[in-house]
């Protein structure tokens, strides 16, 4: 890979005289004001324990797995409210927190830390976050979410779903659903006023099961996988803050381990070539190390420099596979035991400051981003779907650098009028692939009026052109495309976005806020693949206080993506359009009151998403169109809070939630319903649900 | 000035030699006598004041603003009382310096009293611009607010502030942070998304999409993915790529592996939508769309899918629309390091 010099030789010369210039570093200050008299008698200072701790019930009216995606509330049943926010001031700047939130529920958290302010800290975290896929799926197989996959002795083979006997028989429901647990401790420590170290461990487990397939041939099956991973973080940091120079040096590494290899299952379909297992990767373990530098250097008043370099290593050695369960094949053993896979990482951000006069400020920023594969190529005999020996093909490590220059300037028309504008230069290096090189030059401007008749206005435009050197079908992977093909990410492309944005404030009761961006994309040479993007939203904001205790917002947003693409079914010409059309509307309003009769806070919300998905695949002859894929949510939330005493407050919630949805790919697709998929049967979600709580709070004041 | 062209000889010959790595040694060995120069001058508190400054402070300190910035009043302070920055026995703390004029500035004049029908003399007030001086005065911009904060918070995080894109926008540190409050709210993974919204709607939108990383669920905060004191790279991501952001979450994806898929490797946000989406997955479309803006090889992986090929449609329900689509059989989308999974199939 090459580096190229000149922004590094920049960033180097101006840092080389830094050193000269550093040694003004000292203010020209006098002494203080005189604060014999300033004895601060009636400011409370922190002390002792306060907070808030809060326990009680809350109960949920149905199932509803979608609800309760990533919190637990997924279930018909009750459940413990329990939350505390504490903190404690002791002698000597000596303090601890805790906060713990959602203790009933699958989502719990607890974060305790400790110290002596401006000395040292320590912190403690747990957490658990869940995520609930799939309430019910169906599979045949006796033992889902293990890593060897087992049919019931009563199963029977068939040439397809249809012609399987056993299958509406041997159907098991299950659910889908991982969660993470996390353990977290760190600490640091300021041995003198500028300088820090810190050193954070972090572990993590994910257990549960994942939706995947397997084939053989074109007779598919989906799996229930088995989700089985620790992650264990470590980062060592010292840091040093002075009046012109910042610096932060991070040790970092990561570890991966997966405690399946692979998943294995029987073939539910008459097995051909005596495939009557399949065996697929799971993650392999893998590591990670990094060395970060972050510097940031103040060259006067006017000027800074900051520049943010790493170094890492990416590794993955785990022993393969066998190429295939079928012992009746002649498969050629791999070339090597593991892949001794290994990826250097190169991070350069380096940027240059300054504010030529009180009016113009400049900066120019060199961004670099080297993902050197360096893994080992070998040609591996690979047989598909655990049925047939293929010609050996050679892996494709593949390796990508962007090298990105930004020029930026500010100026200061009026007081309250500030214009900005830049020129952006990125440029990407691939290997391995159609493209070796696009550069990508854009050119922007941006309008700000500021405090301007109680009314803030920006608009930016942007224009972009990227050029690639040149488009050739790869061969070595042994698909060949359609050589009309381009690839998105590496085809001519102009892109072109505008962002209006007006906030305006009348008296100083009512604030509003409206905005549109739009972005587009056209690729102007592609044939075939995608050639056409755009993103429009729409969004406005009202706040209005009403009275001194009571106010309301009101929200309203709209977004339209859209995408064409074109296609060939005959490896020729184009010959179909597929349209990709969302719509996403999103609305909310709410009110908020506080003290009323002195005791009660009360409020309520309401929200509306509505996203519609349409697709369209124009082949030029009557075809059905496609469903709309469609969510549709509505939000009732009202709560609130009674102070029964000085310290003791009760408060409710109630919270509805209905949802509908509808997608095309799972509509009436049950496990039999595809001759050649045997699929789990997802549904998509719908569900109304019910939620109420009360719970008391503590308050240590 | 021959010493500085010598410089620059020695640096270009080993630049071209050593590319990256002399980059990493030479900001470590800049830095060496840089912090030499610098080690005598440790960020502080602003409790530097200026000579022609001195008689402007108020002769009792805070007992002077606590008098009238009590509970009852348009600008309570007693809340200042619960942080960290009211902390005596931490000498970096405010309060431990010139207390509430440490960083609201000399505060004499601002404490004399005036006619009724009159304003306070101004003083270093934290806000929005266009709210804390409806009345014309003239306001602290979000540049002189700042100063005051950076005056101690210029390390770490905010070593990338200065020209940054929300420095260049003009925001001040308050516009997001509140810092007389028990608990800043920005601080807190449940309200810190409401502070982002107020000025990125369109984010507000993503989140609330049927597939969706759990901000809404208060799991997630934005600086768990972005660093809102600014870095260089895209979108303000807390590592220096977005595929090295994902990894900090999904390292199962980080690799690598014997059969990469090409954009997987590249850019995880060429197929998914980082914030939400309406399709499942946080994907962009769906399959087989989705995968054909990418392969149209001769066969099936190219032919029009249309919906006669739903259930109940004029042809038989179709494993490559439905489903997972092309994920039925090419279920190892991310890569595979299985010595059969050149097609992504094992």
């Amino acid at each position: 890979m090459n580096i190229p010099t000149k922004p590094l030789l920049l960033f180097m010369l101006s840092a080389h005289a830094v050193s000269s210039v550093a040694a003004d570093g000292v203010d020209n200050t006098s002494s203080g004001p005189d604060t014999q008299q300033w004895k601060c008698k009636y400011c409370a200072f922190p002390a002792g324990l306060r907070g808030t701790v809060d326990f009680g019930l809350g109960y949920a009216s149905n199932d509803a797995f979608k609800f309760g995606e990533y919190n637990g509330i997924n279930q018909h049943s009750g459940f413990l409210i329990g939350d505390a926010e504490l903190t404690y001031f002791g002698e000597e700047a000596k303090y601890w927190t805790m906060n713990a939130t959602d203790l009933g529920l699958d989502s719990r958290a607890l974060n305790v830390e400790g110290g002596k302010q401006g000395a040292f800290k320590v912190t403690f975290g747990y957490k658990e976050l869940p995520h609930f896929i799939d309430a019910a799926v169906a599979t045949p197989f006796v033992n889902g979410g293990s890593n060897a996959l087992t049919l019931p002795t009563s199963w029977v083979t068939g040439t397809a779903t249809s012609t399987m006997p056993a299958l509406d028989t041997d159907l098991q429901s299950t659910s889908v659903k991982t969660k993470r647990k996390q353990l977290q401790a760190s600490a640091s420590i300021t041995p003198a006023s500028a300088w820090q170290y810190s050193i954070a461990f972090h572990h993590e487990t994910k257990q549960g099961t994942q939706a995947t397939a397997g084939a053989f041939f074109f007779n598919s099956t989906q799996l229930i996988r088995p989700v089985d991973y620790v992650t264990d973080q470590l980062d060592a940091a010292a840091a040093y803050t002075g009046n012109k120079l910042q610096l932060r040096v991070t040790y970092s590494a990561s570890a991966f381990r997966n405690h399946n290899a692979s998943l294995t299952w029987q073939n539910p379909y008459t097995a051909l070539l005596n495939a009557d297992a399949g065996q697929l990767a799971l993650p392999p373990d893998n590591q990670f190390h990094e060395l970060q530098l972050a510097l940031g250097y103040q060259i006067s008043n006017d000027t800074r420099v900051t520049a943010d370099i790493a170094m890492g290593r990416m590794t993955q050695d785990q022993e393969f596979l066998a190429p295939t369960l079928n012992a009746t094949l002649n498969a050629v053993a791999p070339p090597r035991k593991s892949l001794a896979g290994k990826v250097d990482t190169r991070n350069a951000n380096l940027k240059f400051a300054s504010a030529v006069t009180q009016l113009l400020r400049v900066n120019a920023t060199y961004i670099y981003n080297d993902r050197d594969n360096q893994t080992p190529q070998a040609a591996y005999a690979w047989v598909s779907t655990d049925s047939f020996v293929n010609t050996p093909t050679v892996n494709l490590p593949y390796s990508f650098t962007q090298s990105t220059w930004k020029l930026r300037a500010d100026y200061r028309l009026l007081k309250y009028l500030h214009a900005a504008a830049g020129y952006d230069n990125d440029s990407r290096k691939r290997t391995f692939q159609e493209t070796e090189h696009t550069r990508e030059r854009s050119v922007w401007g941006k309008i700000d009026l500021q405090n301007w008749h109680s009314m803030d206005v920006s608009l930016k435009v942007v224009h972009g052109k990227r050029d690639q050197s040149g488009y050739a079908p790869l061969t070595a992977t042994g698909v060949i495309e359609n050589p009309l093909l381009i690839k998105y990410n590496m085809a001519n492309r102009f892109r072109d976005s505008a962002e209006l944005r007006v906030d305006t404030a009348i008296g100083d009761k009512l604030t509003l806020g409206a905005g549109i961006n739009v972005a587009r994309d056209e690729y102007p040479d592609s044939k075939l693949g995608l050639i056409y993007g755009k993103d429009l939203s729409y969004n406005a904001d009202v706040t209005l206080l009403l009275t001194h205790t009571t106010s309301t917002h009101l929200f309203a947003s709209r977004e339209e993506i859209q995408s064409r693409q074109m296609g060939s079914s005959n490896f020729s010409v184009a010959d179909w359009t597929g349209h990709n059309d969302d719509t996403i509307n999103y609305f909310g309003i709410g009110i908020k009151r506080s003290k009323l009769m002195e005791k009660l806070d009360v409020g309520a919300d309401y929200t509306v998403t509505n996203s519609h998905g349409a697709v369209m695949v124009d082949t030029g002859t009557l075809a059905a169109p496609f469903p709309d894929l469609v969510s549709k949510r509505d939000t009732l939330k009202l709560y609130g809070t009674y102070r029964l005493a000085d310290k003791i407050s009760l408060q409710a919630a109630y919270w509805y939630e209905q949802y509908h949805s509808d997608n095309w790919m799972l509509a009436g697709v049950a496990p039999g319903t595809i001759s050649n998929v045997l699929t789990l049967g997802q549904l998509a979600p719908i569900y109304h649900v019910n939620v109420i709580s009360l719970s008391g709070r503590y308050q240590f004041k | 000035m021959r010493r500085f062209e010598q410089s620059n000889k020695i640096i270009r010959s080993a630049v071209a030699n050593h590319k990256l790595w002399i980059m990493i040694l030479m900001s470590f060995a800049l830095a060496v006598p840089m912090l030499a120069v610098a080690e005598d001058t440790p960020a502080t508190s602003s409790t530097t004041v200026h000579s022609d400054q001195v008689a402007a402070y108020t002769s009792k300190g805070a007992d002077t603003c606590i008098k009238c910035h009590d509970e009852d009043s348009e600008f309570p302070v007693f809340s200042i009382f619960k942080t960290k920055h009211a902390q005596l026995a931490d000498s970096r703390t405010p309060f431990a310096h010139l207390q509430c004029e440490t960083c609201h500035g000399p505060g004499a004049n601002h404490a004399k009293n005036v006619p009724s029908d009159k304003h306070q003399a101004p003083i270093i007030a934290f806000g929005s611009t266009s709210k804390i001086a409806p009345d014309g005065r003239n306001p602290t911009s979000p540049t002189d607010q700042n100063k005051i904060c950076l005056d101690c918070h210029r390390g770490d995080a905010r070593i990338d502030w200065h020209a940054s894109a929300h420095e260049r926008g003009d925001l001040a540190c308050v516009s997001c942070h509140k810092l007389h409050v028990d608990r800043d709210p920005v601080l807190r993974t449940a309200s810190q998304p409401e502070v982002c919204y107020r000025c990125h709607q369109k984010q507000r939108v993503d989140f609330n999409k049927p597939s969706a990383h759990p901000v809404n669920f208060a799991q997630l905060a934005c600086s768990n993915c972005h660093q809102p004191h600014g870095t260089s790279n895209a979108a303000q991501l807390i590592k220096p790529t977005i595929n090295q952001t994902c990894y900090s979450c999904h390292a199962e994806k980080r690799g690598p592996v014997l059969w990469e898929h090409a954009p997987v490797a590249e850019d995880c946000t060429l197929c998914h939508s980082a914030h939400g989406s309406v399709h499942s997955a946080l994907l962009k479309k769906d399959p087989p769309l989705l995968c054909q803006q990418c392969h149209s090889p001769s066969g099936h992986p190219a032919i029009a899918r249309t919906a006669d090929a739903l259930p109940g449609g004029s042809s038989a329900a179709s494993g490559f629309l439905l489903a997972g689509g092309c994920t039925n059989c090419h279920s190892q989308v991310h890569g595979s390091n299985s010595p059969s999974g050149h097609l992504l199939m094992r």
